[in-house]
């Protein structure tokens, strides 16, 4: 799912700074779960914007709070339209996606993100995110033993390991794992190292051309029929 | 604060404000299995913080006479206690009887008033008949006691030896009750109801008891020095000092027998035998009591029953034979069968008969009886088959506990309260779902084991002496120890707002105890019978979807914060400190617990149950408030369970990282464990507050010259 | 036609010599021409390092201009980090125009253990679609499939990594790189002259050049640091130790014996096919390496 953190308070204090009444706005899924926007988070950082103003002495903002269950879906949109009547910004703690899907709807209030949305990853443990996929919309993972070169291999090469793998921990970073040590150790108990002896040419790097679209639905004649 | 709102959002928020003021909680197994339905979770909670007197007061609103129980219970509740599966059942009654010492006569309710005219008059001064008088009186009837004995009580004056319920606790109760206005009327035996409705009474409790004892129809049961043994107690209660030589036999099982024995043992006899026809795991009487007669030096003879009695020689010649356990009967126990052929003799200067004892029922009272001659009352309204009369306690069920009389008393009253309001006796519906579920392995791994802490008694040695009370009570350490072992079954956490849950299973990765898991269709579940309360999961949720199942702990950490933050704000002295502590520990009971009480002077502690709950806001508020300083001090190695000081230090981490970004020093904000590495807790918090104090000096100084 | 004197070498018996040059951070290349004035002569050919450890410095293809410009021979390094397909095919075509006959294909370190940690990394490609794309572009199209205007053509090579820790998924890599063309391999730095023995015995099965790394350490703090900081260098305990015994000042001279040292023996017992110094800042003290090791009477 999506992990996101958390700005500093500082830099979110910068970002309101213009505005007097802050609607915080929480996200109740993906960014419930990696604990970034939850409504948790939103209280938490109503009192850290509160105590900011009163230790600081300056600041006339006034709060409110509220988290929808998502903040990309239209329908879930709907349920803002009230709470913001006398609002001047709104600051949603939602993903990339759901700062601009409030932002495109209520296109007449300044929108800030109050978090950074970095990737799409799964818990290692608790209080640990790891990311696993970067959506490059062609995936080989069956070639690899279900394990992401692209994701997990700092330079994403197809013909692994680079030189920089040591005790199987990458060159970048000394404490992920080399993704091709990895390949190379499941490849092998599942009897298909022929995979890794393969020549991969170069990835597609535009199989869908950005911003991506995909159309789940048909097209249909102007008649009403498919083709 | 909030801008305008439909009414579809305020309905909205009325509901979930609707649903965070509802008890949720589940009834314990404790409180289930007592036949009051005390609230045991409750007092023994309150015990462990060390509110004693509310502990007291909340026993006091469900038991009529606390101080009875407290020494002969035979507690159901610590049966059904689940820490049994865990190591040992916590020690209730010892724990009521520690909090009715520390209470002594302070608020004790005295007070009635006569609102009715109708008379009521109670036959037999038992728990049954006490403590109907006692309700009747508090419902504002006038109530006469009438008991055919010279001293007031029942079994518990007459049956109960004041080794085990000393005289002084037993008049105290009385006296309350003539304080009340209850109308006792000793020396009264009363054979006929009809006289008493003549006299005017409009309804009549029968709770005679069973005092009546059985016989065994032997030969020779009637000779000289074989005698009753309920009677030989009552005589023992009443004053009396039979003497009954050098060597005594009792026969029978049960906590009579027991008593009998022990209490010739005290008169002075040398030897005193029981005969019990079967094996130590039928006897009927209390394991304690047989525990503590062993010790006493008192030979139980197991599988041994008298046949026949003769006398000879100014002694008692018993014909005993030998038994062996043969096929269970009607009601599962094993019948005795006597093996043919192993007679041999002994003898005693006194043989005491305790084999069991029957309500005498006169009459006179036209009430119907039935098996043993108990009387037939209805088990709902407690009628019987004369009008506005009633029955209830050892006259109905035959011989039974103590607690179970009261609960019988307590019941009596409300119906004949119904019965003379003509209003219709429906039977009490219960309020709450009653918690089910025995704990499971996962759950009982996490949980800190600590013996039970066992009521010290005197030697055996020093016992037999005379008539002191065998058993000592508590000290306050121990009491508050041995109250911190309970469970807090039923009052665990819940999913309550199921619609914000986003299934992100950070419950179930932070749960100390395993215990909320994912049931078959992907949804979290905490099952109420295993969670044990500690509030972690409360804190850490994401969508803040769980709440704990007591009103009172949802809202305890934030009244008691706020509470804390008036006073200090009050008090006006600069610069001042916020502490949250447990208060199991150091800072609720313990060195520390002084603090509470303000004396510390720029110090406002925030009493928590279990710093576990404590969340980062919370600490946010108090700076937010004027703190100068926060700290959160937990019970370390004692709490109940390992990782509460991680998640305090997580939470105390993240407060800091963001308090930091406002100015605020993370040194402000500090974890104490009360058992740092060998340090004093008092030295440290007195340098944390000296620590404080320089900070906010600084920053006058700091906006001195700024201006 | 291919432009590379090289190659020539390549193909026959003698014991090969390479080196490589580290161009400036900067216009400044007054110590680079010294270099390449001192050393093109003495080796078989220069190799014009191309940001190595992520580092920005002056590109690798205008370094071998200038190696060619002065008489060297020149081999391009072409990392894969910096440059998409587009980019690399756009320089090799420059590369091959102006005489440039011979490229080290290289993934190239990544960017975090450089001086520019905010930049994009790029990674179009991997050393083998590299040589790949090379020996596609020598045929006639460019790899997007397109005609080319006049093909390039290169001695190519890459390099290959003995002391690797785990070594199967590397030989693996390394069968791929000579499938998809490599004519000779420049191995990482060797200390440990059993795993040069035991790669060779694996690698001798193919027809390609093997020249054996030789890194010039300077003191043991220095092979500490390159242990902990520079990818694909692991500096064994032994060696670590014997720098240290140098006294304060001699660190590099010891550094110089242990070049020496492992090339003399690399050539008596013909354990590769040649040696490649890499002086690491120290270009200055090869020719007394060479010299050390008894090389200097082999090429003039």
């Amino acid at each position: 799912m999506i992990v996101a953190e958390q700005k500093s308070l500082e830099e979110i204090r910068r970002m309101i700074d213009p505005y007097g009444r802050v609607l915080i706005l929480g996200c109740g899924t993906c960014m419930t779960v990696c604990d970034a926007g939850g409504e948790r988070e939103v209280s938490f950082l109503h009192n850290a914007l509160r105590v900011a103003q009163a230790r600081s002495g300056n600041g006339t903002h006034t709060f409110l709070e509220y988290t929808l269950k998502r903040q990309c879906d239209p329908e879930f949109l709907d349920m803002l339209t009230d709470r913001v009547e006398d609002v001047d910004a709104i600051l949603s703690l939602g993903c990339g996606i759901g700062v601009q899907a409030v932002a495109e709807r209520f296109s007449d209030l300044p929108v800030l993100p109050g978090v950074n949305t970095s990737f799409m990853g799964m818990p290692k443990e608790w209080g640990i995110w790891d990311e696993r996929c970067v959506a490059c919309g062609d995936c080989r993972l069956g070639e690899t033993a279900g394990i992401c070169p692209i994701t997990r291999c700092t330079k994403g090469i197809l013909n692994g390991p680079c030189a920089g793998t040591k005790n199987g921990k990458c060159e970048a970073n000394k404490d992920m794992d080399c993704a091709w040590v990895l390949i190379y150790k499941r490849l092998e108990r599942l009897g298909q190292l022929e995979n890794m002896r393969r020549y991969y040419p170069p990835r597609n790097f535009r199989p869908i051309p950005r911003p991506r679209r995909i159309v789940t639905r048909a097209t249909l004649d102007v008649g009403g029929e498919n083709e | 604060m909030y801008s305008s709102v439909t009414d579809d959002t305020q309905n909205h928020r009325d509901r979930q404000a609707k649903k965070l003021s509802a008890d949720r909680s589940l009834m314990p197994p404790c409180q289930a299995a007592c036949p009051l339905y005390m609230d045991i979770r409750e007092y023994v909670d309150l015990t462990a913080q060390g509110r004693i007197m509310e502990a007291l007061q909340v026993i006091r609103n469900g038991n009529p006479f606390p101080s009875i129980c407290a020494y002969v219970c035979t507690h159901p509740c610590e049966d059904a206690c689940r820490r049994c599966q865990v190591d040992k059942p916590i020690a209730i009654r010892a724990l009521k009887r520690f909090a009715v010492e520390f209470g002594g006569d302070r608020m004790v309710q005295c007070e009635a008033e006569t609102t009715h005219g109708e008379k009521v008059a109670i036959v037999g001064s038992g728990p049954a008949g006490l403590a109907c008088a006692y309700y009747l009186r508090k419902l504002g009837y006038p109530v006469t006691v009438f008991e055919a004995h010279s001293e007031v009580g029942g079994m518990l004056r007459v049956g109960i030896p004041q080794y085990r319920l000393p005289r002084e606790v037993l008049d105290t109760e009385v006296q309350r009750l003539t304080q009340m206005g209850v109308e006792i009327r000793t020396n009264t035996r009363v054979v006929s109801l009809d006289l008493l409705f003549d006299m005017g009474y409009k309804a009549v409790f029968v709770t005679i008891g069973a005092h009546q004892g059985l016989r065994m129809g032997i030969e020779g049961e009637e000779s000289p020095g074989v005698i009753d043994g309920a009677t030989f107690l009552r005589e023992v209660n009443l004053g009396l000092k039979p003497s009954l030589g050098r060597k005594v036999a009792v026969v029978g099982g049960g906590n009579v027998a027991v008593d009998a024995a022990r209490t010739a043992l005290r008169l002075g006899v040398p030897n005193v035998e029981i005969l019990y026809r079967r094996s130590r795991a039928e006897m009927p009487a209390s394991d304690v009591e047989v525990e503590q007669a062993l010790e006493e030096g008192i030979d139980i003879r197991f599988l041994e029953a008298p046949t026949r009695i003769r006398r000879e020689n100014g002694l008692l010649s018993v014909t005993c034979v030998r038994m062996e356990l043969g096929e269970p009967d009607a009601r599962g126990r094993r019948q005795p069968v006597p093996i043919k052929g192993s007679e041999f003799s002994k003898e005693f200067d006194t043989l005491i008969m305790a084999i069991g004892q029957a309500p005498q029922t006169p009459g006179g009272f036209g009430v119907r009886t039935g098996r043993g001659s108990t009387i037939q009352a209805d088990p709902i309204t407690l009628t019987t088959n004369r009008a506005g009369v009633f029955a209830g306690g050892d006259a109905v069920s035959g011989p039974a506990t103590v607690v179970e009389a009261l609960a019988a008393g307590g019941l009596a009253a409300s119906r004949i309260d119904d019965y003379l309001q003509r209003r219709y006796p429906l039977a009490d519906k219960e309020v709450k779902e009653r918690l089910s579920g025995d704990l499971l392995p996962e759950t009982i791994e996490m949980i800190r084991k600590t013996g039970r802490l066992e009521l010290p008694t005197l030697s055996p040695e020093a016992r037999t002496k005379d008539f002191k009370p065998v058993e000592l009570g508590y000290s306050w350490e121990a009491a508050i120890n041995e109250a911190r072992r309970c469970l807090r079954c039923g009052m665990g956490a819940e999913i309550l707002f199921q619609d914000k849950c986003a299934t992100c299973l950070t419950c179930l990765r932070v749960c100390p105890y395993h215990v909320p898991h994912l049931d078959e269709g992907g949804t979290i579940q905490i099952p109420d019978d295993q969670c044990q309360a500690c509030g972690v999961c409360v804190a850490a949720c994401p969508a803040k979807a769980i709440v704990l199942r007591k009103p009172y702990d949802r809202r305890h950490i934030t009244e008691e914060l706020d509470h804390a933050l008036k006073s200090a704000a009050q008090s006006n002295l600069k610069p001042f400190i916020i502490g949250f502590c447990c208060q199991y520990g150091l800072f609720g009971t313990g060195a520390l617990a002084g603090l509470w009480r303000g004396a510390k002077a720029s110090i406002w502690i925030v009493p928590v149950l279990c710093t576990a709950k404590v969340e980062a806001d919370h600490m946010l508020r108090a700076f937010e408030m004027g703190a100068e300083g926060v700290f959160i001090a937990g019970c370390g190695e004692q709490c109940a369970r390992e990782d509460t000081d991680f998640w305090v230090r997580q939470r105390v981490e993240k407060a800091r990282k963001t308090l930091a970004q406002i100015g605020l020093e993370p040194e402000r904000l500090q974890a104490f464990v009360s058992t740092t590495n060998g340090g004093d807790p008092a030295e440290e918090l007195d340098r944390f507050a000296e620590r404080m104090g320089n900070l906010y000096l600084a920053s006058i100084i700091m906006q001195e010259v700024r201006s | 036609m291919s432009n590379s004197l090289f190659e020539e070498k390549l193909g026959s018996d003698e014991f090969l010599v390479t080196t490589e040059i580290g161009p400036p951070k900067g216009t400044d290349t007054s110590e680079m021409l010294h270099h390449i004035a001192l050393l093109k002569d003495r080796v078989d050919a220069i190799n014009v390092t191309d940001g190595q450890s992520s580092v920005m410095r002056f590109a690798s293809l205008g370094g071998c201009l200038l190696v060619k410009e002065y008489g060297g021979e020149p081999i391009l390094q072409v990392t894969c980090r910096d440059r998409n397909r587009l980019a690399i095919q756009a320089d090799l075509l420059v590369a091959y125009s102006r005489g440039i006959g011979n490229v080290l294909c290289l993934t190239g370190d990544s960017i975090d253990v450089g001086d520019h940690k905010e930049a994009k990394p790029v990674f179009d490609l991997d050393s083998v679609q590299l040589l790949r794309m090379i020996r596609t572009m020598e045929s006639g199209t460019d790899v997007g499939g397109n005609e080319l205007k006049g093909a390039p053509k290169f001695c190519i090579g890459a390099s290959v990594h003995p002391e690797a820790d785990f070594i199967e998924p590397q030989l693996l890599k390394f069968d791929k790189k000579v499938a998809a063309g490599a004519q000779f391999f420049q191995t990482q730095g060797i200390f440990d002259l059993g795993s040069l023995r035991r790669f060779m015995q694996y690698a001798s099965q193919f027809d390609v050049k093997i020249l054996a790394g030789i890194i010039v350490l300077a003191s043991a703090r220095m092979a500490r640091y390159m242990n902990d900081n520079v990818p694909g260098i692991i500096v064994s305990q032994p060696v670590i130790d014997e720098l240290a015994t140098a006294e304060k000042g001699k660190g590099l001279q010891k550094g110089i014996e242990i070049a020496a040292g492992l090339i003399r023996t690399i050539r008596e017992e013909k354990l590769c096919h040649g040696v490649h110094v890499m002086a690491v800042g120290n270009e200055g003290v090869v020719p007394d390496i060479l010299e050390a090791a008894g090389l200097v009477d082999v090429h003039v």
